[in-house]
């Protein structure tokens, strides 16, 4: 796994309260309880943090799963080779 | 106003979505969205609703000084309802001190999204900023934990629990607190 999978998959765990483990590419909101509008909110922040990017408002409207996350964090820069 | 004429349209936008007035066109699929199991399971009531009775609540709707009911548009698509009501029975919506909010967010796909404060920041922004409503009120079940954590992050206190429900109320000044950072997010510039 990439550093920055790492981190991503960190970001997550932490934003949305879960084991590690859950963060798979398929995770998207409404898929578990724990990801809802306000911890959307939190995930943002914290992968904002984490990455040190600004996301424009439509990508973190469109941020809606865990690979969708990886696409809209390439174009701000981070790889994930 | 009297009860027959018709209310001039209110449109709002901002934090990316637009609230419209609810059209006649509007009202099936607002019919099958309320009538949806999913939705309905957090409604108050757990009635579904008939072609008729849709028809006469739009009828009344049209003329009630104490009500509005906006289509919450998003990228220019439908994605839910928003509504305010007086809370004092027959006070008009611009003498009204007291205001209950209403929304639902009908398309799966902005359920668990930042997007579902959009519509709620436009409408308490109004009430608030354009009507001078000095506080808003809301009736939410017990048990819908995630309509009650979405509304404490917008400074909803809790008032009253009585009988599975929780009346909760806000202020201005709690919202403007509140509601800073999450406007924060949907301010941002955009890519179109």
């Amino acid at each position: 796994m990439s550093s920055n999978q790492q981190v991503l998959v960190d970001g997550f765990a932490t934003a949305l309260a879960i084991p590690a483990e859950q963060v798979t590419d398929t995770l998207a909101y409404n898929s578990i309880p724990q990801w809802d509008s306000i911890a959307h909110m939190t995930l943002v922040a914290e992968l904002e943090s984490r990455f040190d990017v600004m996301m424009d408002t439509d990508d973190i409207i469109d941020m809606s799963s865990v690979a969708k996350a990886r696409e809209i964090l390439g174009k701000y820069g981070v790889t994930f080779d | 106003m009297t009860d027959r004429e018709v209310k001039p349209p209110v449109t709002l936008s901002g934090y990316q979505v637009t609230l419209r007035d609810v059209a006649r066109d509007d009202l099936e699929m607002i019919r099958n969205w309320r009538n949806d199991p999913e939705t309905r399971q957090h409604m108050l009531s757990q009635e579904t609703i008939s072609p008729e009775q849709q028809s006469a609540w739009f009828d009344r709707l049209q003329s009630d000084p104490c009500q509005r009911q906006w289509l919450i548009l998003y990228r220019d698509k439908p994605i839910g309802v928003a509504s305010i009501k007086s809370v004092d029975e027959g006070v008009p919506l611009d003498a009204a001190s007291r205001v209950e909010p209403g929304l639902y967010i009908a398309d799966l796909a902005y359920r668990g999204n930042i997007l579902a404060f959009a519509p709620t920041l436009l409408m308490n922004d109004y009430c608030f900023g354009q009507l001078g409503a000095s506080e808003l009120q809301a009736t939410v079940k017990e048990d819908n934990e995630a309509a009650l954590r979405y509304n404490r992050k917008l400074g909803y206190r809790e008032v009253e629990h009585q009988s599975g429900l929780v009346r909760i109320a806000l202020g201005p000044e709690d919202y403007e607190v509140s509601s800073a950072p999450i406007k924060a997010f949907l301010s941002r510039p955009v890519r179109r």
